[in-house]
């Protein structure tokens, strides 16, 4: 990782400063400050960032892990004594709605604003495997019936059982919840495909629906959808899937940038080398720009990476910054699971778990 | 309990921990709670955090509650002041997904909705950030409900497009509207293509003015791409098989297809039928077969001749214009004249990678084998111009030769096919060599021989020396396969060969230059795994 101290003088300082990296997550899990406010109600999420972040940077060790998994828990959503609230289930992404603290142990207190999030049942579900939970306190029947309620005729979820808006996102967040908890009766995984091939554009890429602008975030969210489904080659033609390889391949300026004529960001280097990763087309990508750009943003006083050189760093981007650094290989890193976004670590302990729970059904 | 995390806020926490108890847990039927004042409350929180779905929710809830209670006038009053409020929600985060979101809920509830001031908020919004799809989404449904017509909106983008060409979203929104008013031919109804239309003409004129004018400008190369490639991919039949075997007293005769545009499966045909006993006499020496796949509007045709105990029959790739799908709809003239006015750009702007890779594209579509020479070149120029991406260019310049290749085979009518000395780094397009005997892949970089390769049902001949090879798994099952050679390649052990076993009538294996060749016994060993050899050379 050290550079040779004379090259160092000459040109940009292309260090990875690890220990600033740690300190920023472990930061961002005491105190966020006032201009995270409006994230509260997607406090999970960041929670994951940090968490997985933490992950693959080798340093979960100076995490509280009893505690997080005890806060995680606090958030699921669970069935009243009546069960009525099963079309609900799933979890919040804070307490920010006041129901009481409960862990997940017993009945759920009923409260009729109440319902779980797709995208905080997700990260919530994904860090539970990260802090190396067994997800025995998950009632899954339960996260599956909310999620069932979350999808609609086209194939697309809602992100809450009210009404939202309804894309990509969400479909990749319903995909990882069933493949992590291993049962995809959650959801209708024929019309979600068709959702997906709906979605992709004229130019090659694929958008948040049908008809909308490509997106390497969307694009992203489809074809990871479709590897953890097992259903990539099944869904694309060769001729397809070349297609959508070019349009991801050209996306690459320096790092990469999410849509044609936009400027570079940190988090694409994750959103479409990921996608470039599951397609087999990664390793025709230009390694050294893409590091290169992705340690122009990083914040050498506080840690953590920015969307662009000289701006405030945030805990999404010094996430996907540091997952795109290992996607390249960064020594020190570990490495990190293309679609389901957990280390690889992880990933084992989420395969050992599934091995337990076939099995305990034997 | 202590939690883990906490966050510093400002006092609209205060204001929801304080009044949220009676809010929400008050909620359902009881008086006063679904009102303006709550509104009001929401409001303000709504203003710092608008992406809390649950209170929009909640909002949604209340105007629903109020229009049973208040007269139009009024209704159409609160929800006027709704759409103020969205449009300061907008100012402050004009990407918030809940604020677009809710104001399409409440454009479809007012009585009287102004979808001129809608069209004119897109417009502002735009005007800021062309790229906003929030914005660009919200506009399309305006657009369908409120019902204004697809030429108006296509002259909508012409606007913009004419006042800044690199504009992205306006041509991907003209993507989407120009097939509405020019729908494309119905899927294979017809194998004949539509002739241009002076519409389309027009588009191509305006793209380009648009890359003359900025040839950098990615945005009008996709739109051009797309617009050259406008053509439906048909389905055909690409290769029938009939062949007889006997069991017992039977001479059974199977029909069979193999679709490759679509080939997944390895080496079985699909079954269509067996034919009735008595079908094939002895009388006849010829007999002719036709295969209809209705659904798709297409045949295909088999001869089976005498004393041939199977017959294979298949397009050959240059009817189906196979490699030239990617701009299939136009005419040879349309496609020439825009080859033509790319060559000029060049000629200004020799250093541009998208009038590069446009060339190449039309040169393919036109004559690759014509063009070989000259595409091979704007290649190797692509390939310093981009150099980010030279990787990728090399793989898809492999491509380009493996299907020259194939063309000229077939031009010359031969069943060898031969790749030396290609620098190719893949193979592909097996399914089109389902008919050669003797392919030569020498002096290449391959790795190996990827599962596909098993589909050279008629391989003798196998020569790939000087590569890089491993891994054999495409060498399976051929069973006319009679000679391979791998001269340094990097063959290290027995089991790479195991899968030799499956080709029964393997004779002769040149593995001179490999590492396995170091194993003591290996002479032996292989003479154990693979009896059918009878000259082997180490």
């Amino acid at each position: 990782m050290a550079e040779d101290e004379s090259s160092l003088a000459e040109f940009e300082q292309v260090d990875f400063l690890k220990d600033r990296h740690v300190r920023f997550f472990q930061r961002c899990l005491q105190v966020l400050p006032e201009r995270y406010s409006s994230l509260e109600t997607s406090r999970l999420t960041i929670v994951f960032f940090a968490l997985s972040g933490l992950d693959v940077l080798n340093a979960l060790d100076v995490v509280d892990k009893p505690s997080l998994i005890e806060w995680i828990y606090s958030l699921q959503v669970l069935p009243t004594e009546d069960q009525s609230n099963l079309g609900r289930c799933g979890f919040r992404g804070s307490s920010h709605l006041g129901v009481p603290y409960n862990p997940s142990k017993g009945p759920g207190f009923p409260h009729p604003y109440d319902s779980g999030h797709v995208a905080m049942t997700y990260t919530g579900l994904a860090c539970l495997i990260i802090l190396g939970d067994d997800l025995g306190r998950v009632n899954k029947e339960a996260c599956l019936a909310g999620l069932k309620a979350l999808q609609l005729e086209d194939g697309s979820f809602y992100a809450v059982p009210e009404g939202s808006e309804n894309d990509m996102r969400f479909v990749y967040c319903a995909a990882c919840i069933c493949y992590m908890l291993s049962d995809w009766s959650g959801m209708d995984i024929q019309r979600a495909v068709q959702y997906i091939r709906n979605s992709m554009s004229y130019d090659n890429g694929i958008g948040q629906g049908a008809g909308l602008e490509s997106h390497g975030g969307s694009t992203f969210c489809a074809i990871a959808t479709l590897c953890l489904m097992g259903k990539l080659q099944e869904t694309l033609s060769e001729r397809e899937l070349n297609r959508i390889r070019r349009w991801c391949i050209l996306r690459q300026q320096s790092g990469f940038h999410g849509r044609p004529n936009k400027p570079v960001d940190t988090c694409y280097s994750f959103w479409v080398g990921a996608t470039l990763q599951l397609l087999d087309v990664f390793q025709y990508s230009n390694f050294e720009k893409n590091r290169n750009y992705i340690l122009s943003t990083q914040d050498r006083l506080v840690g953590g990476f920015a969307k662009w050189p000289d701006s405030h760093p945030d805990a999404l981007h010094a996430y996907f910054g540091i997952c795109g650094l290992s996607l390249i290989g960064e020594p020190g890193l570990r490495r990190v699971h293309p679609a389901l976004n957990v280390s690889e670590r992880a990933f084992e302990h989420l395969q050992q778990l599934h091995r337990t729970w076939r099995e305990a059904c034997t | 309990m202590q939690f883990s995390i906490y966050i510093i806020a400002e006092c609209n926490m205060k204001l929801m921990t304080r009044d949220d108890k009676s809010l929400l847990y008050n909620v359902g039927g009881k008086e006063g709670v679904l009102d303006e004042e709550v509104l009001l409350l929401t409001q303000q929180l709504l203003s710092s955090n608008p992406d809390f779905a649950t209170l929009w929710n909640y909002r949604r809830e209340i105007l629903l509650h109020l229009e049973t209670v208040r007269s139009e006038d009024e209704i159409q009053r609160l929800y006027e002041e709704e759409l103020s409020f969205l449009e300061a929600c907008l100012k402050v985060n004009p990407k918030s997904y809940g604020s677009w979101h809710h104001r399409g809920w409440v454009s479809t509830r007012l009585p009287r909705p102004d979808w001129a001031r809608e069209l004119s908020l897109c417009e502002r919004c735009l005007s800021l950030d062309d790229r906003n799809f929030h914005c660009w989404d919200y506009r399309r449904m305006v657009v369908r409900v409120s019902g204004v017509p697809v030429d108006q909106e296509l002259q909508f983008t012409d606007r913009l497009i004419g006042s800044n060409f690199s504009n992205y979203s306006s041509w991907h929104y003209r993507s989407t509207l120009l097939p509405l008013l020019h729908p494309g031919s119905p899927e294979a109804a017809s194998p004949q293509r539509e002739p241009p239309t002076s519409s389309l003409l027009k588009e191509y004129e305006l793209v380009q003015n648009a890359f003359f004018t900025d040839p950098n400008d990615q945005s009008a190369w996709f739109y051009y791409r797309w617009l050259l490639g406008r053509g439906v991919c048909v389905c055909v039949c690409v290769c029938v098989c009939v062949w007889g075997f006997s069991t017992n007293s039977e001479v059974i005769l199977r029909c069979g297809y193999r679709n490759a545009l679509y080939y997944k499966s390895l080496t079985h045909l699909h079954k269509i039928c067996d034919l009735p006993p008595g079908t094939i006499s002895d009388t006849s020496n010829e007999h002719n077969l036709t295969v209809h796949w209705t659904e798709r509007h297409t045949h295909r045709d088999c001869a089976l001749y005498t004393g041939r105990s199977e017959s294979w029959c298949r397009d050959s790739a240059t009817d189906l214009e196979l490699f030239r799908s990617e701009l299939s709809v136009e005419k040879s003239s349309v496609l020439q004249s825009e080859l033509q006015s790319c060559t000029q750009l060049l000629e200004l702007e020799p250093q541009n990678k998208w009038c590069l890779l446009t060339i190449i594209l039309l040169m393919r579509a036109l004559d690759p084998l014509g063009y070989e020479k000259e595409t091979l070149a704007y290649f190797q120029t692509l390939k310093e111009v981009d150099s980010m991406r030279t990787s990728y260019y090399s793989d898809l310049c492999s491509k380009f030769m493996i299907e020259n290749t194939i063309l000229k085979m077939e031009y010359a009518e031969v069943r060898v096919f031969s790749l030396c000395e290609k620098n190719l780094s893949t193979l592909c397009h097996l399914d089109q060599l389902l008919l050669v005997t003797h392919i030569n892949l020498s002096s290449n970089q391959l790795l190996g021989l990827p599962p596909q390769f098993a589909m050279l049902q008629c391989l003798e001949v196998l020569q790939a020396d000087d590569n890089a090879i491993e891994n054999l798994e495409g060498v399976y099952h051929l069973s006319k396969l009679e000679e391979v050679s791998l001269r340094n390649n990097n063959i290290t052990q027995l089991s790479d060969l195991k899968i030799l076993t499956t080709c029964p009538r393997l004779a002769r294996l040149d593995l001179r230059g490999n590492p396995i060749t170091q194993i003591a016994n290996i002479q032996s060993q292989l003479a154990e795994l693979l009896p059918s050899i009878t000259e082997l050379l180490l």
